[in-house]
This record gives C-alpha cells, structure tokens and sequence, in this order.
C-alpha cells in the first residue's frame, strides 16, 4: 500500500505539490490526472526520490521513501519510466533493458534472464530490433522500451508518466492494456499519470485529480469519469 | 529610476573608489622601505591583471588560464616600439594597450565559439605556445635574453615637486595611476547596461540569447577589455627591468587566477585583496620559515603550496571567495 | 627514408601515451563533467611513488604495479575528498550559473595540480632524476642495419595496446562498462534503474588515474622526472581529446595518435622548438574547422 501524507514538495518560488495526501491500493491502477503543470511528474519524481520534498511523508508498505535516495528507492521496488519516452538514445535496446536490470545481475542472474525474455515477449518488436540503437526507434516503442528498462526490474510499484504523450490512440490503448494485464497477473501496483483521462480511468481503481498542486477530487475511477461537470471545471472538457 | 541616472550616481561611486585606492597605497608607501615600496608597485601593476580576470570570468563567466600570454604580448609590444621605434614609454604603453586589445579580438573570435573546459584548456596552450614565440623567431624577439627596458628617470617637474625620488617610488608612481585607472574602468563597466548584459551571458546563456542578446558579440568584447587590461599589466610588468619569455611564464597565469579566485571572481574589492595576498604571502612565509628554521627543500615549496592550498579551501569552503565570506558575515549581523 | 620512418615510429610510441593522457581526460569529462587539469600532477605524484620504490630495491615490476593502484586512488580520492562535495553545493550561488559550474571545479584541479606539485618539491626535492625502464632504450638492429625503432618503443606500445584491449573490453561487455556509459550518457534514467551514479562517477575517476599514472610510468624514462615535466603532457592530451572529440573515447585514442605524429614530424623534419606553436596552431584549426572533433557527436557538445 502507498500512502502519501500531506506532502510538499517546492521549487525556487513555487509550491509544486501542496499538502497532497492519498492512498494507492497494492495490485491496483490509480489513475493521477490534470491540466499542464498540475504537478503530476513533481509527484512521480517525489516518490521515486528524485525531487526532495520540504515536508510530508511517503509511505511503502512499512518503509518511508523520503529520506531514501533514488538508488535505494529503486533498488526496494519502485520503478518510474520518466515523461517523455526517457531511453537513452545512444545505447542498443538490449543494452537499455540491460541496465534496468544491472542492479540485481549478481543475486539474481536467472531471474534476470527470465524477466528479460519476458519484457521480449511482451514487446515482440523489441526483441526484433535488439541489437539497434534506442535512438532508432519510433515513439511508441520507445515508450515499449522504457517500460521494459522499468519492468525487468521486478518492480512492486511502477510509476507511468504520460505513457500515452505523442502516440496514435491505438497504441497508447494497447500499452495501457498490457500495464492492466500485468497488474491482474503478477500483482503489480501502478501510479498511472494521464492528460487523456479516458482510457487511464477505464482500467483504473481509482481517480485522483489534481490542480495547481492540491488533489482536487479523489474518487472511484467509475465516479471520476461520470462526473463531467468537475472534469469540465478543471481540464476543461 | 532612469537608466542615466543610475549611471551617474555609479560613476561618482567609482571615481570615489579609484581615488581612495590610489590615496590609500600612496599612503602606505611612505610607512614602508624600498623593499616593500617595489612590492606595492608589484601590486599595483598586477592588480591590473587580475582585474582582466575579475572582468572576463567575474562579468561573463569564462576563464583564461592565458592571461600571463596576453601580459607578454602587451610587454613585448612596447619592448618592440621602445627599442626598435625609440618612442617614448608612456606611448608605448597606450600602444601596448591597443595591440592587446587587437589580440583580444582574435582570441574572442576563437573563443567565442568555445564554452568553459575548452576555453581553459586553449588558454592554458596560449599560455605555454606565446612565450615559445618570442625563442622561435628570436632575431625579432631576440630569444631568451629578451629586451632591458625600464622606466627611466623621474620628470624634473616632479623631483622638483616632491624632491628626491628612489628607484622603488619612481616604479609605484608608474604603476600606480594605471592601476586606478583601470579601477575605475572596471568598477564603471560593470555597473552599466553592458556589464548586466555580460552577467546575464554568464548565468545562462540560452536565456540570454532569447532575450534578444547576441552572444558571440558579447563574448568577444568582453575579450577585448579583458585583453586590453592585461596587456597594459603586462607592459608595465616588463618595464621593471626585462620582457622575456622567463618574465611571462605559466605560473604567472596561475598565479593571477589564483589571486583572483581568492578575492573572490566577483567581487572588486576581492582583486585588491588577492593581489595582496599573491604579492605578500611569500615574504610572509619566508619570515615564518626563518623563524622556524625549516629545511630549504620546504620553504622553497611553501609558497606554491599555501597558494595551492587557498585556491581549494576558497573553492570548497566559499566560492566566492573572501568577498563572499565577508558579505556572509554582514548579512548574519543583520539578522 | 630512415627519418621518415623515425618521425613514424617516435609518433606511434608517443602518440600511445598521448593517447592514454587524453583518454584519462575523456573519462572524466563524459563520466562527470569535469576537465581535470589535474590530470597530469597526479600521475606525477605517482611516477615519484614508483621511482621512491625502485629507490628503496623494490622490482620494477613491483613498483609499476603499486604506482598504477596509487593512480586509481588517488583519482578517487580528488573525486571524493573535492570534486563530489563541490557539486552538491547546488545552493551556492556561483554554482547556480551556468557557465560557472564547469568552471568551479577547473579551478578546483587547478588548486591540486598546484599542491600535488608543490608536496612533490616538498618530499623529493624537485630536482629533475630518471625513471628507469624496463627494456634498453637503444635502437633495435636486424642483422647488420639499426632500426628506428627502440625495444622501449615497442614496449610502450605494447603495454597501451594491452591497456585499450582490455579498456574497450570493460566497455563493451561488462556491467559496470554498461552503468558507466549510461551514466555519461543520461544520469537520471541510470539512476532510475537503481544505479549508484556517484560510485560509476568515482570510479571513472579512479580509471582514468590509472590510465594517466600508466603514462607517466611510460613517459618519463625519456622526459626524466621532476615535478614539471608532465605538464606538457596535459597540454597534449588536451589537444588530442579536442581533436578526436571530447565525447568520444576512440575519438580520444585517435587524438592522440595523431597529436604523436604531428609532434614526431615536426620534430624530425623541422625543430624541436617549434612544437609548442604546432599544437597551438593545430589546436585552434580542430576548434575552428570541427569543433566538435573528429568523432564527437555534434549535439552532446554544448557551444
Ligand atoms: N525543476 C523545476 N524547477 C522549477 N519549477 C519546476 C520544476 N519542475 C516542475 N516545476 C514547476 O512545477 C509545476 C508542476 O510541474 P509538473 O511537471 O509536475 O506538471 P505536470 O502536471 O507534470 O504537467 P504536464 O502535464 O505538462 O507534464 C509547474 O508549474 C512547473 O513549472
Ligand atoms: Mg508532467
């Protein structure tokens, strides 16, 4: 279970995250919505350690994330795949889905085989164009891949950043149906980040919209996308 | 507040600064002997040097590791016109000013384009090639031995007015108005509208660029000024006794970024301290060494090791130097 | 003919060690941003370390290896002990401009190369001494004519054809080869996937000590040591790793076989005291005609 309380996280002049509290239930999708700059990358990247917060408290099960830093984090089950696509372009896709692994290569070299075949077998085209620099690939299998960096990890928590930023409807569908699948097989948790509210609130537990740092409604996902009138009053459709 | 109006109360504070400096080593020299008289013509000529570097790396952020090649070329200039031209050396020195500067320009074409490691390392090359030169074409430069130049005799209207000057006197009154000048130089550049726009290249240069300021242009005339400062040190630097490759050597550029580092990259007031601190600290030391009868292999590297030693603590405790720790100082009073 | 061939070899067995001084400086530039001009004081110090060993009957052998582990450490410890509590000064208000974050930390090396030499004075009294090495530094012959090439020579390019091997081999195929070049490459995805990007940090540090200490172990039986002699070595590899690319680790190596060439042949077919002028000039034609260097990758570099 995750439990953020009350947290804030702030840059130079302004209050990012303000005193944002709220639960994700274990094996389940919480959907994060809201406009641009709402604050929710701030909030992936408190949680996984890479902006520090002023106050507040993150919670994993038993362990508190904040005084952690993101190797720790990462290394006690919390991936994130940052917005944007973030692979690193130089490398090949294999060396890409290597290094999510690196960390655990010695206690768990079998494992680590066994996830790497998975993720291929996930993402068929990966496997393909293994052996070709990352930078080669089109959006969606750039976002395929991160996930994949993430994944053979053997994460608990995954954290998605806008899966879905600059992809065709249809594939942005497809990886957030392979982010369910896997939440009902192996148990994962996930903190889903959407703008397009629609396809993440489908297959989530759970709403959260945020605006200008404060969670503004934090709902079942069914109730958060039958409420149009507070979908129109904060993204504006 | 108008822009001009600003400028005016910053001009009146500068020429303000400039002359208490100037009143102030004036002072200090009739406390001190000869030896100690030469020191501060020392001081005055290179804190002309390290204003060029307060200038380039405190107003833009780029650094030279170069400086003491730049002090040849302006040392050398007007070796070259004295001897060979047979004017005289105060022209020669305005000369030597605008040959610098003229050098500036090419070194900021080049380092227009260059960003801070690789400035550095340019520079650092610059710094070891010049000197090279002057042994290379040693018929023109006349090689290793270089030039005797020297300061000459005091003006009789100046015996007359102050009576018998000695050697050291005659080289701080040379130095001296050169340093405040280029004092109140920098201290006026730096509070206008081009040294907001320099500290703006500096502390991000995109930004700057999209506010509509061109970058290249501005990095070569910070080049130009920087240059133009250095090589008049430089020249009033050789006519001591010697311009000669062994005169201008690596150290020298070290030595002048050390003391602008220490003093703090920003801050003018800091250039004064550094150069103080370059000029003295090693007759400190020897006094300290003698007294403590240490070995000569110790004392002989004491000087660099301590010089060594401020660069790093200055970096890793302030880095902004000792100015910056004075203002940390003030600001805590305060409060 | 023969002094072509001499200018050739003199170039290639200079030109390897030139290209581990610019290999070590790459190293630290992509792995923390950082140009050490340090670099060359380091490998001083602990060329002095061997010579002290070989001084005190230690084997040659003995000696080189406990100079290239000082190397290592002594590179982790300049990381650890200086350069690692300077970037975490985010708060500090020099640190917050941009130009000024690369330029603190070359002052910084430049305060250790100044103390490095000054302790070297201190201990060893500065006065220039040889460096021993292992094979004659006499020229080969074959049969009855001499060649132009010395079993030194061969020797040098042997061992830095051992020490690229087994470099590109730690690149290529290891983990730890993997976590340093992604590091470089994009730290926050690296520590994403729950890599200490500080430790791949000191270690390329810590390798490229080794790299320099091991050129200074090759250098000096001809340069003779004291605590200037490297000095020019820095401003070579320098020079080498602008003009392979100072992004590019085989850029690098290339520079600095090319840098041995350019020197070798103006040694040999001009004078010796125009080097200098050489590498300034060739340095300021790389800037202005591929800035980016020969294999360096035009966006990573930052004008
Ligand atoms: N490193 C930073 N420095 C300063 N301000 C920042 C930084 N990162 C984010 N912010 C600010 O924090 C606020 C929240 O940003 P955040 O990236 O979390 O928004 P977001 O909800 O992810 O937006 P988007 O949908 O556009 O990705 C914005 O006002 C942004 O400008
Ligand atoms: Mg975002």
């Amino acid at each position: 279970m995750l439990k953020v309380a009350n947290l804030v996280t702030e840059f130079a002049s302004i209050k990012a995250l303000n005193d944002i509290s709220f639960q994700a239930k274990p094996g389940r999708i919480t959907t994060v919505i809201g406009a641009n700059g709402a604050g929710k990358s701030t909030l992936l990247r408190t949680i996984s350690g890479l902006e520090r917060p002023t106050s507040g408290s993150i919670k994993w099960f038993d362990e508190e994330l904040t005084d952690k830093s993101v190797e720790a984090i990462v290394r006690s089950g919390v991936a994130q795949v940052p917005e944007g696509h973030a692979v690193i372009s130089q490398l090949s896709v294999a060396e890409n889905i290597e290094l999510g692994g690196l960390f655990r290569k010695r206690q768990a070299r079998g494992d680590l085989e066994i996830a790497t075949k998975e993720v291929y077998e996930l993402f068929p085209i990966l496997f393909e164009r293994r052996r070709e620099p990352a930078g080669s690939l089109s959006g969606g299998e750039r976002q395929m891949l991160a996930i994949s960096r993430a994944l053979v990890a053997r994460p608990k928590l995954l954290l998605l950043d806008e899966p879905s930023l600059g992809l065709a409807p249809l594939i942005s569908a497809q990886i957030i149906s392979i982010v369910d699948q896997l939440c009902k097989s192996t148990g994962l948790t996930v903190l889903l980040v959407e703008q397009n509210a629609n396809t993440a609130l489908a297959v989530a537990d759970h709403g959260i919209l945020l605006a200008l740092g404060k969670v503004v409604a934090d709902l079942p996902a069914k109730e958060l996308i039958a409420d149009s009138a507070l979908r129109a009053a904060y993204l504006g459709y | 507040m108008s822009k001009v109006k600003t400028h005016k109360v910053i001009g009146f504070r500068s020429t303000r600064l400039a002359i208490i400096f100037f009143v102030f080593i004036l002072l200090l020299s009739m406390k001190f002997g000869p030896y100690n008289q030469f020191q501060l013509a020392n001081i005055a000529t290179l804190l002309i040097a390290v204003l060029s570097i307060t200038l380039l790396t405190g107003a833009s952020g780029q650094i030279s590791l170069g400086q003491g090649a730049i002090m040849a070329v302006g040392g050398y200039s007007a070796a070259l016109l004295v001897t060979r031209l047979e004017i005289s050396m105060w022209l020669a020195f305005v000369l030597a000013i605008f040959v610098s500067a003229l050098f500036g320009l090419f070194l900021g074409l080049a380092a227009a384009r260059l960003s801070g490691p690789y400035l550095a390392g340019t520079t650092l090359v610059m710094a070891l090639a010049i000197p090279s030169i002057a042994i290379r074409f040693d018929s023109f430069f006349s090689g290793d031995i270089g030039f005797s130049v020297d300061y000459g005799y005091p003006p009789d209207w100046l015996t007359n007015l102050l009576g018998e000057i000695t050697i050291e006197e005659w080289s701080l009154y040379v130095a001296l108005p050169f340093a405040a000048l280029s004092l109140f130089a920098v201290l006026n550049l730096s509070n206008t509208r081009s040294g907001r726009t320099w500290r703006a290249v500096r502390d991000n240069e995109v930004a700057a660029s999209l506010a509509g300021i061109n970058i290249a242009r501005t990095k070569i005339i910070v080049f130009v000024c920087s240059s133009a400062l250095a090589g008049l040190a430089g020249a009033i630097y050789g006519f001591r006794g010697l311009v000669a490759p062994s005169v201008y050597p690596t150290d020298l550029s070290l030595l002048l970024l050390t003391a602008a580092v220490i003093g703090g990259l920003r801050s003018i007031g800091g250039a004064i301290f550094g150069t103080f601190v370059i000029v003295f600290l090693p007759d400190v030391i020897e006094r300290v060494t003698k007294f403590l009868e240490l070995p000569e292999t110790i004392s002989i590297y004491l000087p660099a090791l301590m010089i060594g030693l401020l660069l790093l603590l200055t970096v890793i405790l302030n880095p902004r130097g000792s100015a910056g720790a004075l203002e940390h100082i003030r600001h805590r009073h305060k409060h | 003919m023969n002094s072509f061939l001499t200018a050739f070899f003199a170039g290639t067995s200079q030109g390897a060690i030139y290209a581990l001084v610019s290999l070590g400086l790459v190293l630290v530039w992509r792995g923390a941003g950082v140009v050490n001009f340090a670099q060359m004081g380091q490998a001083m110090f602990t060329t002095y370390i061997a010579s002290q060993l070989i001084q005190n009957e230690y084997s040659y052998w003995s000696a080189f290896v406990i100079a290239l582990i000082s190397g290592a450490l002594l590179g982790a410890l300049v990381d650890l002990g200086i350069m690692r509590p300077l970037s975490s000064r985010k708060n500090s208000q020099l640190l917050n401009s941009q130009s000024m974050r690369t330029t603190v930390p070359v002052i910084a090396s430049l305060g250790i190369l100044g103390v490095l030499k000054a302790l070297a004075g201190i201990f060893w009294a500065g006065e220039e001494r040889g460096f021993p090495a292992p094979v004659p530094t006499t020229g080969l012959r074959l049969g009855n004519s001499d060649l132009a090439i010395t079993g030194f020579d061969l020797f040098v390019i042997g061992v830095v054809f051992l020490a690229l091997v087994l470099t590109t081999i730690f690149f290529t195929r290891t983990g730890m080869g993997l976590a340093m070049r992604a590091s470089a490459l994009n730290p926050e995805v690296t520590r994403l996937s729950g890599i200490r990007v500080g430790s791949v940090r000191t270690l390329s540090w810590a390798i490229s000590g080794t790299a320099s200490s091991l050129a200074g172990l090759l250098v000096t039986p001809k340069t003779n040591l004291s605590p200037n002699t490297l000095d020019l070595l820095l401003i070579i590899g320098f020079t080498a790793a602008v003009v392979g690319g100072l992004t590019s680790l085989a850029g690098s190596v290339l520079g600095g076989f090319i840098l041995g060439y350019v020197i070798a042949f103006v040694n040999v077919y001009s004078a010796p005291e125009n080097v200098f002028l050489a590498i300034l000039i060739f340095l300021l034609l790389a800037l202005f005609l591929r800035p980016q260097g020969i294999l360096g990758s035009k966006e990573v570099r930052r004008v």
